[in-house]
C-alpha cells in the first residue's frame, strides 16, 4: 500500500504526500495484542470439566444444516445423489441418533491448554568431543508404535553436549519422519506474513484461519495461541459470532472471551438477538471460570432448567407457560449480572429493555391464542 | 519405483553372522545412507535383511545432520549377536545409546589439532607481514 502511495507521489508532484503520512498508512496493521494462556492458572482442568463442556456445546447452538454442509468436493470425483427412504419411527430415531453422534464428532472442540514450557534437559556433557563436527547431529527414535509426544529425539551439539530437543525441533522431526496430512514443514505464509494474515481477517475468513491453525500447530504452542487469540479478538470487535456458530471453534472462542473477562460484547449480541437463555448460560459459565458472579446459585439452578429444553435456532412464535417462567428467570439473572459485573451496562440494559417489550407482546399473543382455542 | 519394504527382501540364514552397517543409497555427489542389518559376508548392493534407520550426512538448512534409529529393532539384532560396523557404532555412541566410540574421540582430537595448526600458520604469516613492512 505504501509502495503505491509512493509511486503516486512520484508521478504526481501536485499530490503532495509527506513521508510521515506514508509511514502512518503503512503501519496501519493489526494493533491487536494477543493474550496467551500463559498465566499462573491452568485452563485445561476448567475446560475439560463436564459442566463447562456442556455449557460450551450448548452455546455453540449447532444447526445441522450448517454442521453437515458440503464444504469441498475434494476426493469425490462424482457427487453422490441423495437417497430418500421410507422409515418407521424406530428406524428414524436410530438415524437421528447416528446423525447426532456424527455431529458430536464434527463439533469436537480443539483443546485449550496451558502454553508449553521449554525443554532444557542436558543428558551428558563430553568436552572431548569438541571439534568432532561443525554440524549438529539429531537422533530420532523411529520405533514402531510410539506416540509423537513420547518419541526420543536428542541432539549432539558441536560442543559435545547431548540434550533433548526443544518443541520446535521435535515438531519438525516428527513431521519429517511421520508426516501429518495437511501440516507443512515450514510455517505457511498466511501465518508467517502479518499482511497476509491481516487480509484474511479483513475478509472474515475466520473459520478457514482457525481450521488451518488446528492442523498446522499443536494446541499448546505459542504460535497457535497467538493466531487464535488475534482471530478471536478481531471477530469479537466486529461482532461476527454468527460465522463461527455451529462450528467446533465457537466453544473455544467463548471460553477465551470469558477467561479474559471480555465477553460483554457477546452478551450484548445475545441480548440483541433475543437469546436470553444462552445469555443466562454465559453468566453460569462466567461463574464457573471466574467465580465473581453475585447470584451464582440462581444461575447454576437455571442451567439445570435450560439444558433439557430444545435448542432455539430462531425466535419462537408461540410460548408455553413453562417457557415464560424460564425466560423471566433468565431475564432477572441477567439484570443482576448487568448491574454487578458488566462493562457495557447502558447498552446491555437497552438491549434487555427491547427484548422485554418484544417478549411482552409475544406473551400476550400466545395467551390470547390459547384463550381463543378455549385452552386457558 | 516403489521402495523395498523396511523388513527387507534379502535371504535370511539364522546361523550366519549378521552386521549392522551403513548402506549407501544416494546418487552421485549426494550421499544418503540406510542403517541396515545384513549378513556379514554379503556385499552392500545385495538385498538386506532389515532396514533399521537412516543417516543423512549432508547438513540441512539448519546445519543439522539427521539420523533415524529404530532402537527397538537395533536392540533385537544386537541381542541376536549382530556385529556393528564402525561408522554405525560411532553414530550410536553419539546418540547416547552406546558408549562413545574411540574413533569419535580420535577424529575430534585430530580436528582440533589441525585447527590449532592452521591458526598457528595464520599467525606466523601475519607476523612475517608486519616484520617485512
Amino acid at each position: 500500500m505504501s509502495l503505491i502511495l509512493r509511486k503516486l507521489a512520484r508521478n504526481n508532484p501536485r499530490n503532495i504526500v509527506t513521508d510521515a503520512q506514508i509511514l502512518v498508512l503503512s503501519c496501519r496493521k493489526l494493533s491487536i495484542v494477543p493474550s496467551l494462556y500463559d498465566g499462573e492458572q491452568d485452563p485445561a482442568p476448567k475446560f475439560f470439566s463436564p459442566n463447562v463442556q456442556v455449557l460450551l456445546k450448548r452455546l455453540t447452538r449447532p444447526d445441522f444444516n450448517k454442521v453437515f454442509r458440503k464444504r469441498t468436493n475434494h476426493g469425490l470425483n462424482i457427487l453422490k445423489t441423495p437417497t430418500y427412504k421410507f422409515l418407521t419411527n424406530e428406524e428414524l430415531e436410530e438415524e437421528i441418533a447416528k446423525a447426532n453422534e456424527k455431529a458430536d464428532r464434527l463439533l469436537q472442540m480443539p483443546p485449550i491448554v496451558k502454553i508449553q514450557k521449554h525443554i532444557d534437559d542436558v543428558l551428558s556433557k563430553d568436552p572431548a568431543l569438541v571439534g568432532y563436527d561443525t554440524a549438529k547431529y539429531i537422533f530420532t527414535d523411529i520405533t514402531f508404535g510410539v506416540a509423537n509426544e513420547h518419541r526420543f529425539i536428542v541432539e549432539r551439539d558441536p560442543d559435545g553436549v547431548l540434550r533433548s530437543c526443544d518443541h520446535d525441533v521435535r515438531k519438525r522431526l516428527n513431521q519429517v519422519y511421520f508426516p501429518l496430512h495437511g501440516r507443512r514443514l515450514r510455517e505457511p505464509v498466511m501465518f508467517a506474513d502479518p499482511e497476509k494474515f491481516n487480509s484474511l481477517l479483513e475478509r472474515e475468513q475466520y473459520e478457514f484461519v482457525l481450521d488451518r491453525a488446528c492442523v498446522q500447530y499443536e494446541p499448546d504452542e505459542p504460535s497457535y495461541q497467538r493466531v487464535t487469540s488475534i482471530t478471536y479478538q478481531h471477530l469479537d470487535s466486529n461482532s461476527k459470532y454468527e460465522l463461527l456458530r455451529s462450528t467446533r471453534h465457537f466453544g473455544p472462542l467463548v471460553f477465551y472471551l470469558t477467561w479474559h473477562k471480555s465477553m460483554d460484547n457477546l452478551m450484548l449480541e445475545l441480548l440483541q438477538t433475543g437469546a436470553v437463555r444462552e445469555a443466562a448460560l454465559l453468566v453460569a459459565l462466567r461463574q464457573d471460570l471466574q467465580g465473581d458472579v453475585v447470584n451464582s446459585e440462581v444461575a447454576q439452578g437455571l442451567v439445570q432448567q435450560i439444558l433439557p429444553t430444545p435448542i432455539q435456532l430462531k425466535k419462537p412464535d408461540r410460548l408455553t407457560e413453562e417457557d415464560i417462567q424460564i425466560d423471566t428467570k433468565c431475564v432477572e439473572c441477567i439484570e443482576k449480572y448487568i448491574v454487578s459485573n458488566s462493562a457495557m451496562k447502558s447498552q446491555q440494559e437497552l438491549a434487555l429493555q427491547g427484548f422485554r417489550e418484544n417478549y411482552q407482546q409475544l406473551i400476550e399473543l400466545s395467551r390470547g391464542l390459547q384463550k381463543a382455542h378455549g385452552n386457558a | 519405483m516403489s521402495l523395498p519394504p523396511a523388513s527387507g527382501t534379502g535371504r535370511y540364514f539364522a546361523k550366519a553372522a549378521k552386521s549392522i552397517r551403513l548402506i549407501r543409497q544416494g546418487c552421485t555427489n549426494r550421499p544418503f545412507f540406510h542403517i541396515s542389518v545384513t549378513h556379514r559376508r554379503r556385499i552392500n548392493s545385495q538385498p538386506v535383511i532389515e532396514q533399521l534407520g537412516s543417516y543423512d550426512p549432508m547438513p540441512n538448512i539448519n546445519n543439522e545432520k539427521l539420523v533415524a534409529l529404530n532402537l527397538e529393532r537395533i536392540k533385537y539384532w544386537l541381542g541376536n549377536g549382530a556385529h556393528i560396523s564402525t561408522p554405525v557404532a560411532e553414530l550410536l555412541g553419539l546418540s547416547g545409546f552406546l558408549p562413545i566410540h574411540p574413533r569419535s574421540y580420535m577424529t575430534a582430537w585430530r580436528n582440533r589439532r589441525t585447527e590449532r595448526e592452521n591458526l598457528a600458520k595464520l599467525e606466523a604469516e601475519k607476523a612475517k607481514e608486519t616484520a617485512s613492512t
